[in-house]
């Protein structure tokens, strides 16, 4: 199969609709040619297809959508909006210089542009901005990253009332994430790598619309659109595992296309249900609350209000 | 030799290419990314990997791959 858009080749759905339109993407994992407009609207019926596939919440919920400012956040805030979901957004400021003041604004004019409320939460006032945390905690930035992200999309979802909280992980990111886990066969990460996560213990539902989409299909969708995102990496992440497994995949979606969606499909139809068939609740039991914030923690004190102590926060 | 200038994660630079003719493709070749992850803009449109790129176009180049 030839992966290049040739010369002049058409639209698939136009040349079925007797139209003319040259087509610009080629996906070939879906054997399909497509010309800006039909792209879109196949981005939005896809994400809304997997909606529909892992019954992720329905248009009467309020949904709080995860924003960092990159493409995939924003993509998929744009294409719920679209496909008129209540959407609105949520944003951490993780004062991690001029990277968070740029995809803050970003998020912002974003935000605007489609008439939706942006939730901020500065960590300057919750706790401390990130590169401070890393340095009193000794902890690697994106670890701690990781715990305040979590921990304060779901208390300020729970908080403003909102039932579900979509975040943009899309496929590459999933297929990266399933890699690494199965390289180790971490059975109890594994177990939990499915795009809805139900709502128990103080937790809200969590979802992940774009776990379908490519990140290529998802940078395609926010160029069209005209959406503008940043797009640069945080400065922490450099030599993240995540983005080595992801050139890896590359490789191998280029040599056989349709296999990146194939090994993470075929895992939540063949694999999740397996180590799923016993001691189905075995996370939930441990669940506790955390005896200074009350929110849901696996120890007696959660790992954020653990954070703040090493910072010097009293709480 | 040919050189393009190039916006590329926020930041300009300018490749230059040993040939003639130079298609999206080699932009994205000097930059070291493959296809599979990433585009070539011309003048604000898609190019396609074997469309002509010439010194007076406004090029972008986007890497979808991200990590964290």
């Amino acid at each position: 199969m030839t992966k290049k858009l040739k010369k002049g080749t058409r639209c698939t759905i136009c040349k079925a609709k007797g139209e003319n339109d040259k087509a610009v993407v080629y996906l070939p994992h879906h054997r399909l040619a497509l010309c800006k407009e039909h792209f879109i609207e196949w981005f939005e019926k896809r994400v809304e297809k997997t909606i529909k596939e892992f019954k992720m919440f329905k248009l009467d919920e309020k949904i709080l959508v995860a924003v960092s400012g990159g493409k995939d956040s924003l993509a998929l805030w744009n294409a719920l909006t679209k496909l008129g979901y209540q959407a609105d957004g949520f944003y951490i400021d993780l004062g991690i210089g001029d990277y968070s003041e740029e995809s803050k604004k970003l998020s912002i004019d974003f935000a605007e542009s489609i008439g939706r409320k942006l939730h901020i939460v500065p960590m300057k006032e919750e706790i401390a901005p990130i590169p401070e945390i890393k340095q009193s905690t000794k902890r690697p930035a994106c670890s701690a990253c990781g715990t305040v992200k979590r921990y304060y999309m779901n208390k300020i979802a729970k908080e403003l009332g909102y039932n579900v909280v979509a975040t943009g992980h899309n496929l590459d990111d999933e297929v990266a994430t399933l890699f690494g886990n199965t390289l180790g066969w971490d059975i109890n990460y594994l177990k939990r790598q499915y795009p809805v996560l139900q709502e128990e213990n103080g937790f809200v539902r969590k979802v992940k619309p774009l776990c379908k989409i490519t990140e290529k299909e998802s940078a395609l969708y926010s160029f069209f659109n005209n959406i503008e995102y940043i797009e640069y990496e945080c400065p922490f992440s450099e030599g993240a595992s995540s983005i080595e497994y992801k050139e890896i995949w590359s490789k191998i979606e280029e040599k056989s296309p349709g296999s990146k969606l194939r090994f993470y499909s075929e895992f939540l139809k063949k694999m999740y249900p397996i180590l799923n068939t016993q001691n189905k609740n075995i996370n939930v039991s441990e669940i506790k609350t955390c005896i200074i914030c009350g929110e849901p923690s696996f120890n007696e004190i959660c790992s954020v209000c653990k954070l703040k102590e090493k910072v010097g926060i009293k709480s | 030799m040919v050189e393009i200038k190039v916006k590329y994660r926020g930041k300009e630079q300018i490749l230059k290419f040993d040939k003639e003719k130079v298609k999206a493709i080699d932009i994205l070749k000097a930059l070291n990314l493959s296809s599979e992850h990433a585009f070539v803009a011309k003048n604000g449109e898609l190019a396609s990997e074997d469309e002509i790129i010439s010194p007076e176009d406004k090029i972008k180049v986007i890497n979808a791959i991200s990590g964290g």
